[in-house]
């Protein structure tokens, strides 16, 4: 595992252990090899290699395993959590605490004596079409609702982008995929720092509402070429058939997720380029251009 | 783009300056970023048997030298009207390749340090006029509008190809490439600057007549913009930083054989196409943002995405030494990836600002002064400083992190000129509004 894979990994170990409330005070990682361990810090990252707590072995503190092979075989004083790789838990193995898998391979033996088992069951979209539509609801109801009071009060915010979406979708494009791919590295980059976690949060956040204002304006654009006089109707039904269209999308594999990604990057763009919609867009004039 | 309404137009000569500008740019910035800066180190240490602080001593000697010359040329093409005069252009131009085709079939021979130190003269000769000669074509051939992408083409064919196509890092191997490839490339030059054959006169007599339509650069209305003034010499400087920040980062990152060789010297052919696909789309966003933003939001993004590069550079550092067992793992081709569209970036500002910043009677100075000081006296600069921090025996992390320092103080500098700027127009009381 690269110091690069590790990172994002790591941060999201950092924040769960922040979150659980303990007081960390040492944290050890093992990358590679095999190793047998008899103590532990507060915390221990498993990210490669074998770790394996021995028969004989009564180790208190916290276990993550984020790559390689965790084995469990002696008593854990405390919760292992499983975020990637591989966890066994031998018959005879004791966790006084939660054994946690959210992601990665567990085997959990019979035999063994555990505090608390939970898995954490991402969701499946793909899996259940009630979840499904009631995601597609979920969205629908909260950018239409947006779409709504936009188009009422300040229609000329979705003009200034919707203008910038399909006069300058390039330039749109390549202002957004720049924003989006330096912001996004910058903000995982700031919750390594620990100190900037809720900075970092809040920045992901607002980048995701960015999208999803982009996403408006083109519900938006959709509305203004349906046969609906009322602005705020059409929004909200433009909203409805673009979101349709992105799910539809979806289904097609490579190719969608390629078109979704380019919509999401054109709208994130339009957005910036325009400052929330506040000014248009207008490219600098270049002399010998057209005007 | 204007180009494609001189296609509908059958402007066809028009239409070849485009792809005469580009083929000779994009032989001539391979050449220099393959050959020169890699295939010299190479000659110096596998050939020679000079030590790598010798063989960047004569490096730097080779930036300053280079300079001279190019500064020489280009105030010697404005004074003598040969910036206005593209048949003169094109002959300085065979004669440049003329010279560097002898220099590149005799440099696997070298074996001594005097002759490595005449090469290396010789070369500088050839580089020094070939650059002020090479971008004041841009002139005659290249319209202002379209110079943004014409320059992003010229860095992504250049880039890709270097990347992608896996070639050794030897002089050996270098040279049979380039003197394969310069073969045709200096007989079409010669057809070019022969006279002899009239459909070629006629289509340069028609290119030679486009300096008065194309001449006057983006940045050089309503008035010319003079090598003194600010609006010249605050870019150069700006450049100076760019050129000094990727290069000093750069000549470490390759002597450290765990990053070189999971990215640009990966022997996973993978690695490296990845590396050159993020060198393209670099170009082309640059070119994009070239043409229709402000130059200071250009130069913005790049101190941005090479402030960020040597974040991740430095992060990754900074985590194996916590946790040395990191350090021998494979590293991401992430960073390399920023990397190269950082450096996609300025490469393409590059190719297009100094045109942008004359006049066709200018061209040549300010071409000169402006790749000659960014580029040549900076490369110059990083490399001597390289050296000390060599000789001083800085770690790699201690290295970066100066380069980070440097980059994140760009950044901020130009942030705050520019905020600056607004606020003293906002207190002159231009543009602003009073309360």
């Amino acid at each position: 595992m690269s110091p690069t894979e590790a990172i994002p990994l790591l941060v999201v170990v950092l924040l769960l252990a922040s979150v659980g409330g303990g007081d960390v005070q040492e944290m050890s990682v093992t990358f590679e090899g095999d190793a047998s361990v008899e103590a532990l810090d507060d915390v221990h990252v498993v990210a490669g290699g074998t770790t394996t707590v021995p028969t004989d072995a009564d180790v208190s503190g916290d276990v993550y395993v984020i790559g390689g092979t965790a084995r469990i075989e002696g008593t854990v004083d405390g919760d292992v959590t499983l975020l990637a790789g591989n966890l066994t838990v031998v018959d005879g193995a004791t966790v006084t605490g939660t054994v946690q898998t959210i992601s990665g391979e567990s085997s959990i033996a019979g035999g063994a004596d555990i505090g608390r088992l939970s898995a954490f069951e991402a969701p499946a979209p793909s899996n259940s079409s009630a979840q499904r539509v009631g995601g597609f609801l979920l969205q629908f109801l909260v950018l239409g609702a947006a779409g709504w009071w936009l188009a009422g009060r300040h229609p000329v915010l979705l003009e200034n982008v919707g203008a910038a979406i399909t006069d300058h979708a390039l330039v749109s494009g390549v202002v957004g995929s720049l924003a989006a791919a330096t912001l996004l590295v910058l903000f995982v980059y700031m919750a390594f720092t620990i100190l900037l976690i809720p900075v970092s949060i809040v920045g992901l956040l607002t980048e995701l509402l960015v999208v999803l204002y982009g996403q408006l304006a083109f519900g938006y654009l959709v509305g203004t070429r349906l046969p609906v006089e009322r602005a705020r109707v059409a929004t909200v039904a433009g909203v409805g058939l673009f979101l349709l269209a992105l799910e539809v999308l979806g289904m097609v594999p490579y190719v969608g997720g390629l078109v979704q990604l380019g919509v999401a990057v054109v709208g994130l763009g339009a957005v910036l380029n325009t400052y929330f919609g506040l000014q248009a867009f207008e490219p600098v004039a270049l002399p010998g251009g057209s005007e | 783009m204007q180009l494609f309404e001189h296609v509908r137009e059958r402007r066809w000569p028009t239409v070849f300056g485009y792809v005469l500008f580009v083929a000779l740019m994009v032989a001539g910035y391979y050449y220099n970023i393959t050959f020169v800066q890699l295939g010299l180190i190479d000659l110096g240490t596998r050939l020679v048997g000079m030590t790598e602080t010798a063989v960047s001593a004569w490096m730097a000697a080779l930036a300053l030298s280079t300079l001279v010359v190019a500064v020489a040329t280009g105030v010697t093409m404005d004074r003598r009207g040969w910036s206005t005069d593209l048949r003169t252009k094109l002959r300085l131009l065979l004669g440049v390749v003329c010279v560097q085709f002898v220099l590149t079939l005799v440099a696997p021979g070298i074996r001594t340090v005097p002759a490595f130190g005449a090469w290396v003269l010789a070369a500088s000769v050839g580089l020094g006029v070939g650059f002020p000669v090479s971008f004041s074509l841009a002139v005659d051939l290249v319209p202002v509008p379209d110079r943004g992408y014409v320059a992003a083409a010229i860095t992504a064919v250049a880039y890709f190809a270097a990347n992608a196509v896996p070639l050794s890092w030897s002089v050996d191997v270098f040279s049979r490439v380039m003197v394969a490839a310069m073969v045709p490339g200096l007989l079409a030059l010669a057809v070019l600057s022969s006279g002899r054959l009239d459909r070629v006169e006629d289509v340069l007599s028609e290119l030679g007549t486009q300096h008065r339509e194309f001449g006057r650069g983006r940045f050089s209305h309503p008035e010319p913009v003079r090598a003194r003034s600010a609006a010249f010499v605050v870019p150069v400087a700006l450049m100076f930083g760019v050129f000094f920040v990727d290069s000093l980062g750069f000549l470490r990152i390759i002597d450290t054989p765990t990053l070189l060789l999971s990215s640009w010297q990966s022997p996973a052919l993978s690695t490296r196409l990845f590396i050159a696909v993020a060198h393209v789309v670099g170009a082309v966003m640059a070119g994009v943002i070239y043409a229709n933003f402000s130059l200071s939001r250009i130069f913005l993004w790049t101190f941005a995405l090479f402030s960020l590069t040597h974040v991740l550079y430095t992060s990754d550092l900074r985590l194996a030494a916590a946790f040395p067992s990191l350090a021998g793992g494979a590293s991401s081709p992430l960073n390399p990836a920023f990397y190269a569209v950082a450096v996609s970036f300025y490469t393409t500002l590059n190719f297009a600002l100094w045109p942008d910043l004359s006049t066709a009677e200018t061209v040549g100075t300010h071409s000169a002064i402006g790749i000659g000081v960014a580029g040549w006296l900076a490369t110059f600069s990083s490399t001597a400083l390289a050296l000390y921090f060599q000789a001083a025996d800085l770690t790699l992390l201690s290295h970066l992190n100066v380069v980070q320092a440097l980059s994140l103080l760009l950044l901020s500098g130009v942030a705050a000129g520019l905020y600056g700027r607004r606020l003293v127009a906002l207190a002159r009381g231009d543009g602003g509004v009073s309360a």
